[in-house]
């Protein structure tokens, strides 16, 4: 074998390791979506249960080929901010000859599969906030414009190597807490402030009445099921390098070890802090996500034990968070916002506090508080204008929610063929999902 | 219909189906934009046609 020859097999080998790499990444983060939807649907009265399932199925069926269509070109062009840069963009232009089956491009499609799935991924995230009273159409619209468009302008802003967030204030957000989590947990805030609460969630007087989902244990395995699938979202954000050491989205050196310690300990965290404050298996697991979540942003550098308190932490205060959104009777039924828009901030800002002066590649500043601080505010107005925006236009044409006797009807009778529990929902379903009286002989 | 954008292996790079007929690729993208609207668009109707077909019902 020649020198050369060696040399092709070497890098061929790499290559092959590569798409591997992505390939089992992507199908791991099929979990966050099996994840979602059973921690959905349990959130979900019995009345609605399919309703949700449907929602989360056609999220994640309508963000893929939208993100093929322009999302990927969003992601290749715009990372100088809102001018289009032609010469990246055009390799994710869906004509162009990186966006298919190609000989000589082993990475486009595993690359562009990975970020499909963290676009739908934000749009998971939405979808449980919404629950039991927006329109499917409605909801589909924002969860296309979410995930193909908002979030990867955000990404190509502070989630890429050339992201102008990074190279002019050293933004470092390496499991994407900010570019993730806040851009989709402030969207959805804003779509809240537009659909509203559902019906009978507040007393006049403001009191909090409750809505219970039908299945606690289905949303409690949804949630585990949403961190083994988070394994793949981390393992998509570390970039593989051929013959050399693993880098992060921003080229700085790192490990997936690294990654491996950070994750865990801050899942740990999240758990334990939410148990403490809330001793409730859902907000446990809640906590569990915001723990990873509220790392996310220094996995690659943190001392474990300080992930581990960033999830604790984030852990402690999620449920105070949800309780100070009820007081402005915004009506979040999964606290999506709590866990992402608050724990993303969290990841971000933590990132500042305590991993600054950390260096950055090709001359763009070292990391820094107010470099982070910055980024959390652009993150956090990106998802939160256009969500508001959009939900607003849809309710003026009366597209945001479903008529209030669909509502208290349930949606899964008036938009869904099939029935979630046949046995027990012999008829249309009672009011308010209640339990079926027993059927007699 | 000949989809095929080469005629041997050797060499190939993009080698997906019509890759060297734009306006194939062009006429496949546009109607599966197509799709993805008008489903939505059926979607609407459906949604609009189940609240008053339970309307109805009541």
């Amino acid at each position: 074998m020649t020198p050369e020859e060696l040399k092709h097999m070497i890098e061929m080998s790499g290559t092959i390791n590569m798409e591997i790499f992505y390939w089992w990444c992507t199908a791991i983060m099929i979990l966050i979506h099996a994840g979602f939807l059973a921690y959905e649907m349990g959130a979900s009265r019995l009345k609605n249960t399919l309703a949700s399932g449907v929602k989360n199925i056609l999220a994640f069926a309508f963000v893929v080929p939208t993100f093929f269509f322009f999302g990927w070109f969003i992601y290749l062009g715009f990372t100088s901010g809102f001018s289009i840069n032609w010469e990246d963009a055009t390799a994710g232009i869906p004509w162009s000859a990186s966006m298919g089956p190609n000989l000589t491009d082993n990475a486009s499609g595993v690359f562009w599969a990975a970020f499909t799935m963290f676009a739908a991924t934000t749009a998971s995230i939405m979808s449980g906030a919404v629950i039991e009273r927006i329109r499917l159409s409605s909801f589909l619209i924002l969860a296309i414009l979410l995930g193909s468009v908002v979030w990867i302008l955000g990404a190509s802003w502070g989630w890429h190597p050339s992201g102008w967030l990074t190279k002019e204030f050293g933004y470092h957000d390496t499991g994407a807490a900010g570019v993730v989590h806040v851009v989709a947990g402030f969207f959805t805030l804003g779509v809240l402030l537009n659909l509203g609460p559902r019906i009978g969630r507040f007393a006049k007087d403001g009191t909090v009445l409750p809505i219970v989902g039908h299945s606690t244990p289905m949303s409690l395995i949804g949630l585990m099921l949403i961190i083994v699938g988070f394994f793949g979202f981390l393992g998509g954000c570390i970039i593989y390098v051929t013959g050399d050491q693993w880098v992060t989205i921003y080229n700085t050196p790192t490990t997936l070890s690294a990654f491996a310690f950070n994750t865990l300990m801050g899942f740990a965290g999240g758990i334990i802090g939410a148990y403490l404050i809330t001793r409730d298996p859902f907000w446990m697991m809640s906590g569990g996500l915001v723990g990873i979540i509220s790392a996310a942003s220094g996995l690659d550098v943190y001392y474990p034990p300080l992930a581990f308190l960033l999830g604790f932490g984030g852990g402690c205060i999620i449920a105070y968070a949800d309780k100070l959104l009820q007081k402005f009777k915004i009506d979040d039924a999964v606290g999506a916002f709590s866990v992402h828009g608050v724990g993303g901030l969290i990841g971000v800002i933590g990132c500042g506090l305590f991993a600054s002066g950390y260096p950055n590649m090709d001359g763009a500043p070292a990391v820094s508080l107010s470099g982070q601080l910055i980024g959390a505010l652009v993150m956090a107005l990106l998802g939160f204008i256009p969500g508001y925006v959009i939900s607003y236009a849809l309710k003026a044409i009366g597209l945001l929610r479903v008529p209030a006797d669909v509502e208290e009807a349930g949606l899964d009778i008036a938009e869904i063929p099939s029935t979630a529990y046949p046995e027990s929902q012999g008829h249309p379903a009672m009011p308010n999902g209640a339990a079926m009286p027993p059927i007699q002989a | 219909m000949n989809s095929s954008p080469i005629t041997s292996w050797e060499g190939a790079a993009a080698y997906f189906t019509f890759a060297d007929k734009p306006f194939m690729l062009g006429l496949i993208f546009t109607i599966s934009v197509i799709v993805t609207l008008g489903v939505i668009g059926s979607m609407i109707l459906h949604e609009k046609h189940s609240f008053e077909r339970l309307n109805n019902k009541d």
